[in-house]
């Protein structure tokens, strides 16, 4: 088959959209500029589970989910925990997402973001005591918004690398 | 391969897997902490994703430094001469009265204080986690930086070290709920634990006794006792003092004397004759340690014997 000789080479495509979402997401910014900071390596890893649910799903976003764990210095396990689960749904219903308008998979990105976001601030809450503050929830918001931009240009770059 | 079948199958197995295998990290990391040399070495993979997000900060102030004009580098200049010469002049005090100090131990029979050896260390990431104050710097063990580091700036105490990778360490900041230090009152000696809340300009003063001596405008230097940060750095002063009868204690705030929610440029510090000693130029000492292996084998353990007796 020609699709093993390529593959090798779709999988470091979706490997470097997942790096450059880490960078994304850890780069320094002044203080409003990370309160509003989307989530970029959910919404990526949430792309990539609806796109390509037989490729992208809970191993990779376990996997993605520890990579933050390092990266932002949380206890290990906790956005691997919460990055599972949100995949799990989407990964689940993918082909009911497909048919969303964008408008729709914006609000559902809110609502899964938002899912992500509670788990991690209760875990945290329990383990760390951790204070609660209402610009937590603001980068849901600045994901939706971010969603169709982020989807049409990943379905540009899946498209180029003919990734089915 | 038809990945079809093999995905439906078995969704829901994997997801229970993941959450019972991210269930026992959580647990493994926080309740038993067997993870550390673990974090360490992901940490040294990790930190190139690190080093890349500076990347694009890096070049714009770089940009920046070219686009000054000469007229503002002259100005600059200017002022850090001036700055400079006062530096001298308090440093030539500063000298005399470490000398008399040295006398005056002497003639009381105690203890010489140990030099600190310190390293400059740039962050390159502030933590966008938002349940913890943590920094990450580009200094890592290579540069012989250690867990349990005291961090400081210019101003005062910052931090401490909490994890180390090669290349980088991570910091966690005083103000960090999960932090705590005991200092001692530059005015009155009474010794206090600060304690961060999760806020970048306020440390809470944990356990006061109403009839305590302090102040509002006390400076809390670092006494020394925790065995983490070396004795006389100033860490926080007090801003409000609120003695209700009606609580046990007196709820005291202190507000950082380091600019927690603007650090860039830090310092490590070492004991002097300390065990762990600061490595100002890794690569050579590789080299070095690569061609006297033999050598450097032998002598290590023996080392390690003796700091541990």
């Amino acid at each position: 088959m020609i699709e093993t000789s390529s593959s090798m080479g779709q999988r470091f495509v979706i490997f470097m959209t997942f790096v450059v979402a880490l960078v994304l997401a850890t780069m320094p910014m002044s203080f409003w500029a990370a309160a509003i900071r989307p989530d970029w390596p959910l919404l990526v890893l949430l792309y990539w589970v609806i796109a390509l649910p037989h490729r992208v799903s809970i191993g990779i976003a376990f996997i993605l989910g520890i990579s933050v764990d390092i990266l932002i210095g949380s206890s290990f396990g906790i956005h691997a925990g919460a990055y599972a689960l949100v995949s799990y749904s989407a990964a689940r219903h993918y082909q009911r997402i497909r048919n969303f308008s964008l408008l729709q998979q914006s609000l559902l990105m809110a609502a899964l973001v938002a899912v992500e976001r509670i788990i991690v601030f209760l875990i945290e809450y329990y383990l760390n005591d951790a204070q609660f503050f209402g610009q937590y929830f603001w980068p849901v918001l600045s994901s939706a918004i971010l969603w169709p931009w982020l989807f049409l240009i990943l379905r540009k770059v899946r498209r180029r690398f003919q990734m089915i | 391969m038809t990945p079809l079948f093999i995905r439906t199958v078995s969704l829901r197995f994997r997801l229970t897997l993941a959450l019972l295998l991210a269930f026992l990290l959580l647990v493994l990391d926080h309740r038993l902490s067997v993870m550390e040399p673990t974090r360490a070495v992901l940490n040294s993979i990790i930190s190139p994703i690190q080093y890349l997000a500076v990347v694009p900060e890096q070049l714009l102030s770089r940009l920046d430094q070219n686009l000054q004009s000469r007229k503002n580098l002259r100005q600059e200049n200017e002022t850090l001469k001036l700055d400079m010469l006062e530096m001298q002049g308090q440093m030539q005090r500063y000298q005399f009265l470490v000398r008399e100090n040295e006398r005056l131990r002497n003639l009381l029979a105690s203890e010489a204080r140990e030099d600190s050896l310190r390293m400059v260390a740039e962050v390159i990431a502030v933590d966008s986690n938002n349940f913890s104050h943590q920094v990450v710097v580009n200094k890592g063990s290579a540069h012989g930086v250690f867990i349990g580091q005291p961090v400081l700036d210019d101003q005062g105490v910052v931090g401490q070290v909490i994890s180390v990778g090669v290349s980088t360490a991570r910091i966690l900041l005083i103000s960090d709920q999960n932090h705590a230090l005991p200092t001692r009152s530059a005015r009155s000696g009474i010794r206090v634990v600060v304690q961060g809340i999760g806020e970048t300009s306020e440390l809470d003063v944990m356990h006061v006794p109403h009839s305590s001596d302090l102040a509002e405008g006390d400076l809390l230097l670092s006494s020394g006792l925790g065995g983490v940060f070396p004795e006389g750095y100033p860490v926080a002063r007090i801003v409000t003092i609120d003695r209700d009868d009606s609580l046990p204690f007196a709820r005291v705030s202190a507000r950082p004397i380091a600019h927690l929610d603007r650090i860039r440029m830090l310092l490590l510090v070492w004991q002097a004759g300390g065990e762990q000693q600061p490595v100002f130029n890794p690569i050579q000492e590789y080299r070095e340690r690569l061609e006297g292996a033999p050598e450097s084998e032998g002598t290590n353990p023996e080392t390690e014997e003796t700091a541990g007796e």
